[in-house]
């Protein structure tokens, strides 16, 4: 595929879509119905489908009966743990693989213009941002993640919380899958706005920003401090009467889902002519600007508080003004402490 | 006390290229522009204090090599996120193909 029919490349080889990201169209003013028909379908389609049906294959195939999950035992827990960290490297490892290591489509689509792999850096273990990354998810992302699926499957095998049934009240059911997604991204946003907070980035957020040019193991290189704040928001279905599967259906949206935003690519080409789009320039910004862009975009989280970007001139001027405003300040401060230059 | 001392030869900085300088207990960074300018600036960014010798120069731009922050390298000045604080910036010249920084 042309990249340059659908953005442009500058002198560092970075490539920027021409049409500006956008939020989702049910917020247009004067409403735009058409599009969001057209939007409709992505509600869902392609990523929460998989996670939707991951979370049954795991219920009837990985997880045992309620009875064992009554107790904490080390058999199941280390099953668990075992499914889950060999699902999750592979369902990234397709991304990195065919993106990253075989480089199938070179830089095409491609945000940044480099390879994580070529650059090393002292910001990561063994200098190396992709083996940083898959350490931390080895060794932090997936015991914080099965200990807190285990926590909620314990709490509804035992009946601590209110365990609703699809046969009983479907309805009631449907409407939260339909909220989860709203759900995931107001606690996204609202974390994430805690987590920039300067004593939180420094200690615990600076470790997923060191991956300034993401790349799909990117995804849930965090800190262990973050990552119980972000897969946690599985726990709110533990507050919310729900079920299960719709915990775990929660869970695997944000763990697995993590990927959307850090494969680096605009598009994933298919064939000669065909490709699918990532929808990841949103939060590619975010990682590349750091103080913009804190929500996805389904809520306008960062419209209504002045933090969007969507990679226009015009989003680029909005986000300059906050930086020398900021810049002003803090270089008043230094100066006053006899630290600064021009 | 501030004097001139000699650093490096030109043709030890690539075109738009950047050399780290110690100094009297200091670290610098050296910069050779397109146009064979030199500049001289703090070498440490000031927003994690990585030394700013193994980034990128672009134009008239030092990208930091941790978090891609850039700065300006003829006026110090902060010019993308994260950095917000200013390098401090040291005069500089070339004299018979060596280049002196004023420290």
């Amino acid at each position: 595929m042309d990249d340059l029919a659908y953005g442009t490349r500058n002198k560092r080889g970075d490539w920027q879509p021409k049409e500006p990201a956008d939020i989702a169209p049910i917020w247009s003013f004067p409403p735009q119905p058409l599009k969001v028909l057209k939007w409709l379908p992505h509600y869902f389609l392609p990523y929460d489908v998989i996670f939707f049906a991951s979370a049954f294959v795991w219920w009837y195939w990985v997880l045992p009966d309620v009875e064992v999950m009554k107790t904490l035992a080390w058999g199941w827990i280390l099953k668990l743990f075992l499914v889950n960290t060999v699902a999750l490297f592979a369902f990234f490892g397709v991304f990195q693989l065919r993106l990253y290591v075989f480089r199938a489509q070179g830089t095409r689509f491609k945000y940044n213009g480099q390879f994580p792999a070529d650059r090393k850096s002292e910001a990561f273990w063994f200098k190396s941002q992709d083996i940083d990354s898959a350490l931390r998810i080895l060794f932090h992302a997936m015991p914080i993640w099965t200990a807190i699926e285990v926590a909620i499957l314990y709490a509804y095998a035992n009946g601590y919380v209110p365990w609703v049934s699809f046969s009983e009240h479907p309805w009631y059911l449907a409407f939260i899958v339909l909220i989860i997604p709203i759900i995931h991204e107001t606690h996204f946003y609202l974390i994430h706005r805690l987590i920039h907070t300067p004593f939180l980035y420094k200690h615990v957020h600076s470790v997923h920003h060191n991956s300034v040019n993401p790349s799909p193991y990117s995804s849930l290189s965090m800190h262990p401090v973050e990552l119980v704040l972000y897969l946690g928001m599985a726990f709110w279905y533990v507050i919310i009467p729900a079920n299960p599967i719709l915990a775990l259906y929660a869970l695997h949206r944000a763990g697995f889902g993590a990927i959307p935003g850090h494969v680096g690519f605009d598009k994933m080409e298919v064939g000669e002519k065909g490709g699918v789009d990532t929808h990841a320039y949103i939060h590619y910004l975010h990682h590349k600007y750091f103080e913009v862009n804190y929500g996805d975009g389904l809520i306008p989280f960062d419209k209504w508080f002045g933090t969007f970007h969507d990679g226009s001139k015009e989003g680029d001027a909005r986000m300059q003004a906050r930086y020398q405003e900021k810049k002003a300040r803090m270089n008043a401060k230094a100066a006053k402490a006899g630290m600064t230059g021009a | 006390m501030v004097d001139w001392v000699s650093a490096c030869k030109l043709e030890d900085i690539e075109a738009e290229g950047v050399i780290r300088f110690d100094h009297g207990g200091r670290t610098y960074a050296i910069f050779r522009s397109a146009s064979d300018e030199v500049f001289c600036t703090d070498g440490l960014c000031s927003h994690e204090a990585v030394h700013l010798a193994d980034g990128l120069v672009l134009d008239y731009e030092i990208e930091c090599p941790k978090h891609s922050g850039a700065f300006d390298y003829r006026t110090g000045e902060a010019i993308r996120m994260p950095p917000c604080i200013n390098l401090k910036t040291y005069e500089a010249e070339t004299d018979g193909g060596l280049v002196r920084v004023r420290l």
